[in-house]
Order: structure tokens, then C-alpha cells, then sequence
């Protein structure tokens, strides 16, 4: 009993540390969650954080260099006060800046709300001058206490995403997450994709897809597709409408590393001569291996970030995002085809 | 320099910009999150010529004065290593005439560079250039090498001029060095090809990872500028509607804020978070003891 006791105390004692901090206002406004953004909360993190700063001083005297000369304590500090200054106006500053773009993208969102109809996509994407052949989204699993969290909320917003896409006409999407959850439950985006398809389209037009995983080089069909007994009869009468590759971090350095590897091991049974080595070659592999270039990636996260998506396939790639979002919402897909139109590509010139 | 004169018409104007930029340079420099290497794709030389009637080859020389002034104020506040894209290797699809101009003006300002030692020598910058210098003349090459041999001991921070270059080329490059490397230690079983020595072989891999990529001009990608570095997580990326040569310190300075600002707090946070799961991990530990001690009572 003794110990259980004495457990209890030490949990107590474990936990009170933690009702000291007060999360900053910055980092409420980058994860995005209005549960924590009240104003007398930031105010309060704003104190929190001027008084961590002095102590920090005080623990580190020789606090900055500036070109070999040292900095006096007093210098330390009176530099370290006019950081904690030019960091409140710009938290203040930042705070009007979330407020706007969170008002600004909600009206965002009522302006373009597709309502789940493939025709109100078409109509906006037909004012467009030119679309993407290819586009990429990156996406995030969030928390699982969160709106549109979970594996769920990431099953959903990649069926989303695909909706939107075969309905703009455009033929190939990538999926990209970090983590490569969505190549690991491929079945279960099936489904939702199928729900999600079956919502837009009504059941008896469902488009046909497919779901490439191009790390394991395995291809999904439709499950009507497989459902019919004559394949071949299947594939001449519904052409694909959109694929679908899903992408996760191991598609991007780790395959040029392993690349490198088989051209090691080439060159050691003298197959491949090192001047064989060429920007050329390295293309070709890299496209059979992970895919081809995408003509503009989307991400629906507060501020871009690439989280090492594929690094050859970006590079004439334009990127879009929302400042803020934290959504995976139609008005950024939109957005993001619309600034895609307007932009010219030009090649070194 | 013509720039300079514009400026002062107020007198002590320029002193007390001066001075404002150091109290900023050292305020920024004390929170201890500058970014360590910060790479800027200076886009927009040539629209800036055209907007304001000038020629092409003062356009790309008035973003060069830019280039200088940002610098400056990236190398106070402690950048350690700053990459500029000067040229790619898709730039040789120019007209020959601007190409030209441009390796001139390359040619003036790095024979400036080893001559004064301006920038060089009093902030001591290790100028490196970077890319595929196979592709220059002769003579420019020998006065790149110059430069970068002149200045290679200088330690307290480093400029990579990306010359002719391209982020793609540099990956093959690096792949290339890295199979070499293999068929030179093929009897050593310690020696594994890894993302860490593909990293270590590129143009930038003794650097520090980078941490900013700033664009200007609006325009949306990265046309191939060190996209292997970019596309690692965690590198913040600044997109700006402005020409290069418009571009100015003051604007540098927000974002070097914005970046100080984002980091302290989110680098805070992340230390918190792994506070918490410390201590719910020893919680669960403490659970499993004491039901432990349970059973065995």
C-alpha cells in the first residue's frame, strides 16, 4: 500500500511542471486550434515567455557573440528585453494576421463549396485557360481528438481530394504522407474512395480508377472492375478515368539512395561504366521507380513545408497552399488551379 | 553604389540605418534560432530592368547591390551559410548577348571580390562556387578558382554561389562521387552507401542543412534550386511578390523575425511535448511496477 501511495505522490509531483506551461499564443496559431487561442491565454504566454527569456539570460551570460567580441551581461540583456519587445508586436501582429486569413478563408469557403456535385467542379474548372496534367497533394494525419482527425479524417480527405480531381478532369494525382499511412491501408481508401465516388457520381457512374503504390509496384483497380467475370471486355469498356499513386517518405531520398546503390553494385560487376551515369539515366529510373514530375502540388497545412516529398519530382513543380489552412478544403484545390492557370512556365529563360 | 546616392538625401539618414540594422542584426542574433543556411533564388533582375527602362545587363547589376545588402544583414545576425542562385545551367538557352553579360558581370565582380576583399574580408567569408563549372571558359574558371582559394580559410561564414547549376545535376553529381567511392573502399564491409553520404557528397555538404529558402518575384517553384535540400522536412520556404532588386533589407529583416519567432516557439513547444511523454512513459512504467509488486505481495 505503501508504494502505491508513494506512486501517486510522485505522479503528483510529475505533473505539476507541466501546469506551468502555458502554450504559447504562436504555437496555438501554427497548429491551428482555436480551443487554446483565447486572448487573456495568449497575454498570459506572452508574460510566460518574457520571463522565461530573462532566466534564460541570466543562465547563459556570455549569451551572443557578435564577430568575436563578446557581449557584455548587460548587453546580453538589454538585446535579450528588445527581442522579447520585437516578439510581442509580432505576436500581436500575428495574431490580427491568424484572425483575417481564419475570416478569410472561411468565406473562402462558402464561396466555393462544390456540395458533393461533380458539375459545379466542371463549371469552375471550364473558366480556367489551362489545368495541371498532373497534380500532388501532401497530407497530414492529425491528432486523433481533432476535426478530421485520425486515420479516418485522412482516408476522407484523400478520397476528397480524388473527387475533386477526376471531376477537374485531371488524370493522374499523387498522395503524398510522410508516413506512407494510406499505402498501408489501401483497402480501406478503397472503400472510402468507392463511397466518396458513389456520393458524387450516383451509384451507376462511378469512374474508373485506379490506386497505384509504386514502391511495392502494386496497381488497384475499381472493385466493380474485378466483380465481372470478363476482364478484358471490363478494360475496353471503362477506360480510367484518374489514377491515383500514393507516395510516403520512402519514395523520395531512400529511393535515390537505393539507386545509387544498384548503380554501385553495377559498376562493381562492370555492367555500368561510371561515365554512364548521367542526368538522363537517373530521370528515367526515378520515373519508372517513384513517377513523373507533378505539373502543381497543393498543401493544406499552415505554411509549405515539403515534409521530403520526393526531391527530383519538384522541380519545375508550382506549389500552392492557404496561409493558416489547416484544412483540406475544395477552395484551396480551386485556388490552386486557378493560380496554376495564370502562372507561364519558362525554362531557364 | 548608384543606388547610395538617393538615399542620403536627409543627412545622417544612412548613419542611422546603420545603426537600427545592427541593434536588429544583434536583437535577432541574442533569441539563438537564426537560421544557419538560408538560400535565396534571386529572381527578377530582368522584369526590374524592363519596368524601369534600363538594360538587361543593369537590371541583373542592380541585383547584385541587393545581393550585397542582404547578405550583410544575414551574415550580422548570424547566418552561418547563405547559397545564391546566380545561374543555372538551363540559362545558357538565353540570348548568347545576355549570356554574355552575365558572365562579364560574374567575371568583374569575383575579380572585386578577391581584389577589395570588401565583403570578404570584413565579414571573413569563404567564398565557394558551386555547380558545373566544366560548363564556364577558361579564364572565368581560373578566376573562380582564385577566389575560392583566397578566401577558403575564412571561417566565420560562407557564401555557395550556385554558378551554373541545377539541383538535379547536383544529385547525379552527387551519386556519381558516391559510386566512385564505393568501387575505391569495394573491400571495406563498414562502408554503406546512406542519405547521409549522398548528403555529405553534394555541392553543400559540409554546410550546415538548410533552413530558409527565400524566392522572389512570385513565382511558385523552385526551378531546380537545391531540391534535395528543400524537400527535407522541417525547411521553411518565403515565396515574396516582389523583384529581386526591389527587395530590400527591411524585408529581409521580417522574415528573419518571422523565422526567429516561429522557431523559438515551436522549439519550445516541442520540448514540452517530449516533457510530457517522459513523464506519461513513466507513469505507465510505475503502473506496470507496482501492479508488479502487487502480485508478488
Amino acid at each position: 500500500m505503501d508504494k502505491i501511495q508513494g506512486n501517486t505522490l510522485s505522479r503528483r509531483t510529475g505533473n505539476e511542471p507541466m501546469t506551468h506551461h502555458i502554450p504559447p499564443p504562436a504555437v496555438a496559431v501554427l497548429k491551428g486550434s482555436q480551443l487554446n487561442n483565447n486572448k487573456t491565454k495568449s497575454v498570459k504566454a506572452l508574460g510566460a515567455s518574457m520571463f522565461m527569456n530573462s532566466n534564460k539570460a541570466k543562465e547563459l551570460p556570455h549569451g551572443g557573440e557578435f564577430w568575436g567580441k563578446p557581449m557584455s551581461k548587460l548587453e546580453t540583456l538589454l538585446y535579450r528585453t528588445l527581442l522579447v519587445i520585437l516578439y510581442i508586436s509580432y505576436g500581436l501582429f500575428r495574431y490580427g494576421q491568424y484572425q483575417y486569413n481564419k475570416m478569410k478563408l472561411r468565406i473562402l469557403n462558402v464561396i466555393y463549396n462544390p456540395a458533393s456535385t461533380p458539375q459545379l467542379i466542371r463549371q469552375d474548372v471550364r473558366k480556367l485557360e489551362k489545368i495541371p496534367k498532373r497534380i500532388a497533394a501532401i497530407l497530414e494525419m492529425k491528432p486523433v481528438g481533432f476535426v478530421g482527425g485520425g486515420l479516418k479524417g485522412l482516408l476522407n480527405d484523400g478520397s476528397e481530394i480524388v473527387c475533386w480531381t477526376v471531376s477537374a478532369g485531371i488524370k493522374h494525382l499523387m498522395l503524398y504522407d510522410y508516413d506512407g499511412i494510406l499505402q498501408k491501408n489501401v483497402s480501406e481508401f478503397q472503400t472510402e474512395i468507392e463511397n466518396k465516388l458513389t456520393q458524387y457520381y450516383g451509384p451507376g457512374n462511378v469512374p474508373n480508377y485506379a490506386i497505384k503504390i509504386p514502391h511495392s509496384n502494386k496497381i488497384y483497380y475499381n472493385n466493380h472492375a474485378e466483380k465481372t467475370d470478363d476482364d478484358e471486355n471490363n478494360k475496353k469498356a471503362g477506360k480510367i478515368a484518374i489514377e491515383v499513386s500514393l507516395l510516403s517518405n520512402r519514395d523520395g531520398r531512400e529511393t535515390i539512395v537505393d539507386l545509387t546503390k544498384t548503380m554501385a553494385d553495377l559498376c562493381s560487376n562492370n555492367e555500368l561504366k561510371l561515365s554512364d551515369i548521367t542526368l538522363q539515366l537517373v530521370d528515367s529510373e526515378l520515373v519508372h521507380l517513384v513517377g513523373k514530375e507533378p505539373d502543381l502540388l497543393l498543401y493544406f497545412g499552415p505554411a509549405l513545408d515539403l515534409q521530403g516529398f520526393p526531391p527530383w519530382q519538384i522541380r519545375l513543380t508550382e506549389f500552392y497552399w492557404e496561409t493558416d489552412n489547416n484544412e483540406v478544403t475544395y477552395s484551396v484545390f480551386i485556388r490552386g488551379l486557378k493560380q496554376y492557370a495564370g502562372c507561364k512556365i519558362n525554362v531557364g529563360k | 553604389m548608384d543606388n547610395q546616392s538617393t538615399t542620403s538625401s536627409i543627412p545622417g539618414y544612412s548613419l542611422t540605418l546603420k545603426w537600427i540594422k545592427n541593434i536588429f542584426s544583434r536583437t535577432i542574433r541574442v533569441s539563438r534560432n537564426v537560421p544557419r543556411h538560408v538560400g535565396f533564388i534571386m529572381d527578377g533582375n530582368r522584369r526590374y530592368a524592363r519596368r524601369n527602362h534600363l538594360q538587361v545587363k543593369e537590371g541583373h547589376e542592380a541585383g547584385f547591390f541587393t545581393m550585397s545588402k542582404i547578405l550583410e544583414l544575414c551574415y550580422e545576425s548570424g547566418v552561418e551559410c547563405a547559397t545564391v542562385y546566380a545561374f543555372s545551367i538551363e540559362n545558357f538557352k538565353r540570348s548568347p548577348h545576355e549570356v554574355d553579360a552575365l558572365m562579364k558581370l560574374a567575371k568583374d565582380r569575383i575579380r572585386q571580390i578577391v581584389a577589395s576583399g570588401e565583403m570578404a574580408e570584413k565579414y571573413g567569408i569563404k567564398v565557394r562556387i558551386i555547380g558545373d563549372l566544366s560548363l564556364l571558359d577558361k579564364e572565368l574558371r581560373d578566376d573562380m578558382n582564385n577566389a575560392m582559394e583566397i578566401t577558403k580559410n575564412n571561417k566565420r561564414a560562407v557564401l555557395n554561389i550556385c554558378f551554373p547549376y541545377t539541383g538535379r545535376e547536383e544529385i547525379v553529381h552527387s551519386m556519381q562521387n558516391v559510386v566512385e567511392l564505393a568501387q575505391a573502399n569495394s573491400d571495406d564491409p563498414k562502408f554503406i552507401i546512406d542519405e547521409q553520404l549522398i548528403n555529405a557528397n553534394l555541392y553543400t555538404g559540409d554546410q550546415p542543412p538548410l533552413d530558409l529558402l527565400i524566392r522572389t518575384s512570385g513565382m511558385v517553384r523552385l526551378s531546380d534550386f537545391m531540391v534535395w535540400q528543400v524537400s527535407n522536412k522541417g525547411v521553411a520556404i518565403e515565396l515574396i511578390d516582389c523583384l529581386w532588386p526591389d527587395f530590400g533589407p527591411l524585408r529581409m529583416a521580417w522574415i528573419l523575425l518571422k523565422f526567429v519567432f516561429q522557431k523559438s516557439f515551436s522549439n519550445r513547444n516541442k520540448k514540452m511535448e517530449d516533457e510530457d511523454l517522459d513523464i506519461d512513459f513513466n507513469e505507465e512504467d510505475q503502473d506496470e511496477i507496482s501492479i508488479k509488486a502487487k502480485k508478488s505481495a
